[in-house]
Parts: C-alpha cells; structure tokens; sequence
C-alpha cells in the first residue's frame, strides 16, 4: 500500500520535474546567453553554461550611449502607469455605468463600444495618426497615455461582467444608509472588484509594456524612446551580427516589472476572493 | 471616512490635471521659422549603429552650411515602412531617405513619392565623376532618363570561406581574381564535396557551400536563365511577361537546389535553422566552408570563431553575371518642402572625406566614391586589402543590380516565392513540379498589382 502511493507520487514528481525543465529551459537560456561573450554566443553547439560569466554585459546595457537603456527604462514605466491608472480609473466608471444603469439604447451602445474591439490597429493606425499630428501632440507621450483615460472597450467589458454579479441587495442596503451613488462606486463596487481591478491593471500593463507600433509612429526623439523600440532597433541592422548577450540582458530587465505586478496582484486576486459577496 | 473621500477627489483631480497638463506640453510643438531662418530637413532611417551614424557628421555638415538645419528621424526596421507611411499620410514627410525597409526602388517611384532631382542637378552642373561615382550606378536610379536617387553606398556578392575548415580538409582556397576562368561552379561543386561532412551526429556535420545568391527571382540569371521580360527594365520595373516556368529558369533552380539534394553539398533548410538558430545565417556557426553572401557579412567578420577570406564567385551560366550588387541611394521624398536643401545634404554624404569618415562611423558600409574604397578595402582586419579590391572590383565588373531595387511590388512578390519554394528546399517537392504552380501564381499576382 504505502509502496504504490511512494511509487504514484514519485510519477508525479517525475512528471513535474520534466514539465518544470521545459518552461525553465528558455528562461535559463536567456540568462544562459545575457552572460556570454560575443563570440561564445555564436558557438555551435551552443554552451549551456557560459565559459566565463560576462557581467559587464549589464553594465554595458546601461552605460552605452547608443542605446541608453536608463532612458527607455524609465520611458516605458511613465507610459505604463499612467496608462494602467487611466485605463483603470476609466473603464470602471464606465463598466460600473453599463452594470447600474438601465435606460433605452442601453443594450446598443454597449454592442457598439464592444464593436470597436473588432478594429484591428492598422486600421486606424493612419487617421488616429492624423488626429494626433493635428493635435501637435507628434514626439510627446500623449498620444500613447491619453486613449487611456478614455477607456479600453476590452477592460470595460471585463469590469461590467464583473459588477453585474455583485448582488443588487449590497447597493440596497447601501441607498438606505444614505450613500450617493459615487459612494456607492467608491465603498460598495470598487472593493468588492479587487480581482477585477487587478486583472484590468495587468492588462493594461502588459499591453502598455509590449506595444511597439503606436511608439515608434508617435516619437522621433531619442530621449523619449520606450523599451520595445530599444529592443527591436538592437536587432534591426540587417548587416551586422545582433547583440543578442545584450539583448538577452535587455530582455531579463524588461520581465522584472511584470513579473513583480504579477506578484503584488496575484495577492489581491485571493483577497477579492474572500471579500466577495453577502451571506 | 474622511479620509477616504479625500482621497477620491485628489484622485480623480490628480487624473484631470494630469490629462490637462500633458495635453499643454503638447501644444510646446515646433514653430515653422520665417525665410531668413535656416530650414530644417529630416533624414529618415534605420535605428541601428550602422545607419544612425549620419547623426555623427551633421555638426560638421551645419557648420558648414549654416542655412540648414538636419534632423534625423530613425525606426526600428520592421516598423520602417509603416512609420514613413504615416508621416507621408500626415504631411509631415521626412525629406531624405532611403529603401532601407522592405520595399524597394521601384515600389517608392511608382507610388509617386520620389522628387525627380534632374532640374536641381543640372542647375548645380552636378557630374558624377567629381563624387567618383562610375555612370553605370547613376543610372540604376534613372526612369526615362530622370535622376529620381543618387547612389551612396555599394554592396556587392561576394563569397566568404572557412579558412579553418579550408586547412583541416587540406583543401586549397578559392581564387579571388574574376579573370580566373578555371573558377566554375562545377570546381566550386567538386571542392564543397572534399569539405562536407554529412553524419548522424549534427554537432559533427558540416557543408561545403551555401549559395545565398541574390534574391530567390534572381538566381535563374546566374544560371543565364531569365525570368522578367525585358520591358521591366525600362517601365518602371512591370514586366509585362514572367518565365518563371520556362525549360531555362526551371534547369536553374534544379542546379540550385540540386546543390542541397543531388550534390548534397548544402545545408537543408532544417540544418540551416538548427545551426544558425536565432543568429540567422549558418555560416557564423562555422559549419560552412564557402558562403555566397551580400559584402555586408565582411563587415562582421571580426566576431567570426574562425578565420574568414574572401573570394570571387565562380562562374555559372552566364560568364557576365557573376554578383549582385546592391547599391542604396538617398532619395529626396516628394513632399519635401526643401528639395534643394536636402540635395545638398546628398552631396555632403557623397564627397571623399565624408564617405571615408562614414566607413569608420558605421563599421563598415562600402562607400560608392572611388576614391574613399581603398580606405574601405583597408578596414578589415585579418584579411587581405589586396583581395577585397580585387574581389570588388571583379564583383562591379561582373554585376548585376539586385532585382528588389528593379522590380515593382518587390516585396509581395519576394514573400511568394519564398513561401512557394518552402517545399522544394525542404525536399518535399521537385523544382519542375513546383515552378509551373509558382508561375501561374505570380502570373495572377502581378496582374493584380501592375493594373
């Protein structure tokens, strides 16, 4: 008996462990060839564990002046945060209005907010691009955190589902003690939703994070480049060899972030489990 | 309680402001200066070192011309077209730049988006002779007799070998003179099979050459085949007729591929990608004796694991044709507002001193004067100066102008043969099996797009 669960739990183990290699072994390859050498990054057969660790690579990330990795660090982030605080702030006034309300044309105008998820970027790439350039907003960050603040059809869709299972009886119950409907936002929905929120946070983030198209249309100087025009201008000579050692590192930088928000969120994710709902 | 609806409203505040604030910081834009002011011109690029480096020599070309102001705008190369697109659409056109994205030439003239230089040239008496540029390469860049691109570099095909590999298999180098006629593609078969190594251990496998020729739709002209009619030349790079399924152009292909499954002297697509991986090209992995590469590959040599030469490229069917060449010119776009301004520049680019500075500034670009390619020939360490000039001259003497900057709609073009020939080079399917489908394809492609 006791030797068959050993012999279970060992599979189980052993099925874990392989799975664990799989995804890891990106991973490890990546920090694997941040630390090697130009040369050794070339080798074939490639080497697992670098001859000599390199960290000057990282240091040389940061202190190149062609590509000034600082600068587009601390881009990325401002563009990032106040995007992910527009998106969120915006999209739960709206979503908690699309939840709350009911009114004629209701229904319509939800299907043609959810509509326009349906355009895909190119498509409005060139006149969202005159409307900026009109705007004179061409070489600023605004083009890229102001759409923010008006709304993610996406998150507003997530966020709407999300109030509507909160219980009618909690803004009841809140009416009677008094409470407007802004304090009803604010002390009723906006608690109960941490997971939401924080799934439209990441989101948001994350998208933010990896957009590359819309920054190299909206900024020509280099000072205000982000991370993903950095990254993909290192591998954009079609006649050298790439510095992918450096890029390797660039990319191990480029994770922390969004690793570290998935760490802080996945906190609240349990969190709004236990607060949720009435007894 | 308090606290909590404090907190609201500064929130909801700070949000506003913000949105106001960064929308004023918008408004701080560019005033346009009046005529006595120097005019500024934008330069659009590539966001890498090797094309940046423009922006090292404008101090020195506005101190010089001290009316005219450069800006240099740049885009990563995947987002190059997309950015020039959007810019054209919104009237803020650069003034100079280059096909240094995916399109080529003929896809910027037929959209109508080159200025025709000839008037400005010939009011400034521009001779190309006094930039030491040869008269072939300036008209590469003619329609009708009509300068719409002034050449500024000068890449060739060249062929890179293993000099380790060479000396392990006690084989001797390929020449490097272009008059040496015993240089055939049939030698250069014979010797790629005394430095081939096919075993089931990949680690130990290695392949004698690897033929990246031009272009997919260029390779039949090495073998003296034609695939463009003739018109395409003169009319703005439409070809009224396509021979891509021709008896000529199929025997051209089957000796290409014939080289990866008859001859078995070249690496499959599968080895390629294993070896080369995320770096691109197998040759860097040290697995490949000889390799038909554009010159740009020299430029990279010094982070090479092996010692590298450089030789000519054999003869194959056409004794004439022998190497493409890539020369890239500087445009000056449509919409410029300082067409004269920006020619200035292009000539700036042009003269020896700046040419020469240029090799050094981006590691390695070919310059199109004459007179700065000794400097170039003399860049590489390691090997021979004597042999890159006798390798580049035999290459110009010998070449043929890369089809993407010739042919209209290159770039759509290009995708569907390499997508077409997928299979043939994996093996799964003959060269005359597949070339009658390609031409009937591209058949129906060009007539779509050259209406």
């Amino acid at each position: 008996m006791m030797n068959k669960q050993l012999i279970s739990r060992g599979l189980a183990f052993l099925i874990l462990i392989v799975c664990t290699a799989a995804m890891i072994s990106p991973i490890f390859f990546m920090i694997s060839t941040s630390l090697k050498t130009k040369s050794e990054m070339l080798l074939f057969p490639p080497t697992w564990i670098p001859q000599s660790f390199q960290w000057e690579n990282f240091k040389e990330l940061f202190t190149n002046d062609e590509i000034k990795f600082g600068v587009l660090y601390q881009n990325s982030i401002i563009i990032a945060v106040l995007t992910v605080i527009g998106t969120v702030f915006s999209s739960a006034v709206v979503a908690y209005g699309f939840s709350r309300y009911r009114g004629k044309g209701r229904n319509l105008m939800f299907m043609l907010m959810i509509s326009t998820m349906m355009l895909p970027y190119p498509a409005i790439m060139i006149p969202q691009f005159l409307l900026f350039s009109e705007m004179n907003w061409m070489d600023t960050f605004l083009p890229l955190i102001v759409p923010a603040f008006f709304g993610s059809a996406y998150q507003i869709f997530l966020l709407r589902q999300f109030f509507n299972t909160l219980p009618n009886e909690l803004y009841d119950s809140g009416k009677i003690d008094g409470a407007s409907e802004l304090r009803m936002f604010r002390s009723i929905a906006l608690p109960l939703s941490g997971p939401a929120l924080a799934t439209v946070a990441i989101f948001s983030f994350v998208w933010s994070w990896n957009d590359l198209l819309a920054p190299v249309l909206y900024l020509n100087s280099q000072e205000k480049f982000t991370l993903p025009i950095g990254m993909a201008a290192m591998i954009s000579s079609k006649f050298r060899i790439a510095p992918w050692n450096l890029l390797m590192c660039a990319a191990i930088m480029a994770v922390i972030p969004v690793v570290a928000l998935f760490a802080v969120a996945q906190k609240r994710f349990t969190e709004g489990i236990v607060l949720t709902g009435i007894k | 309680m308090k606290n909590g609806r404090k907190l609201w409203f500064v929130m909801l505040a700070t949000s506003m402001l913000l949105t106001l604030f960064l929308s004023a910081c918008g408004k701080g834009g560019s005033s346009e200066g009046s005529s006595s002011d120097p005019v500024t011109i934008t330069y659009y690029t590539i966001d890498s070192p090797d094309r940046t480096f423009v922006e090292k020599l404008i101090p020195d070309f506005e101190s010089k011309h001290p009316n005219i102001k450069v800006k240099v705008d740049k885009a990563p190369y995947e987002q190059f077209d997309s950015k020039l697109q959007a810019n054209i659409a919104a009237k803020k056109s650069p003034d100079i730049t280059s096909h240094f994205g995916y399109g080529g030439f003929m896809e910027y003239y037929n959209k109508g988006l080159l200025t025709d230089l000839t008037d400005i040239m010939k009011v400034d008496n521009f001779k190309a002779s006094d930039y030491g540029i040869q008269d072939e390469l300036m008209n590469i860049y003619k329609v009708d007799g009509k300068t719409y691109g002034i050449p500024s570099n000068n890449y060739v095909t060249l062929m890179l070998y293993n000099k380790d590999m060479f000396d392990k298999a006690g084989v001797s180098y390929p020449p490097s003179d272009y008059e040496d006629k015993s240089w055939t593609f049939d030698k250069m078969i014979e010797m790629a099979k005394k430095l081939t190594v096919v075993s089931d251990d990949i680690t130990k496998t290695q392949y004698g050459v690897d033929f990246g020729w031009g272009e997919l739709d260029m390779r039949p002209a090495y073998f003296g085949a034609k695939v463009y009619s003739d018109d395409a030349w003169t009319n703005g790079g439409k070809p009224s007729e396509t021979y891509f399924g021709s008896p000529e152009a199929i025997a051209a292909y089957q000796k290409w591929i014939g080289l990866i499954w008859d001859q078995k002297v070249s690496p499959p697509p599968a080895f390629s990608k294993a070896v080369a991986g995320q770096f691109g090209d197998p040759f860097l992995s040290g697995k490949i004796g000889m390799s038909v590469v554009g010159s740009w590959s020299l430029a990279s040599q010094k982070d090479f694991n092996f010692k590298v030469g450089v030789a000519a490229v054999p003869i194959g069917g056409n004794k004439d044709v022998r190497s493409v060449l890539y020369v890239d010119p500087l445009f000056v776009l449509k919409d410029s507002k300082h067409p004269k301004e920006a020619y200035e520049f292009i000539k700036y680019m042009l003269t020896t001193e700046v040419q020469e500075k240029s090799i050094e500034l981006s590691g390695g670009t070919p310059p199109v004067n004459d007179n700065a390619k000794e400097k170039y020939y003399n860049s590489f360490e390691g090997v021979d100066p004597q042999v890159i000039k006798q390798v580049y001259e035999g290459a110009n003497k010998y070449g043929v102008e890369s089809y993407n900057h010739l042919i209209s709609n290159y770039s759509q073009l290009n995708e569907l043969l390499i997508n077409e020939f997928q299979s043939v080079q994996n093996g799964d399917q003959k060269v005359e099996a597949a070339l009658p489908g390609i031409q009937e394809k591209i058949t129906k492609l060009l007539e779509r797009l050259n209406k």
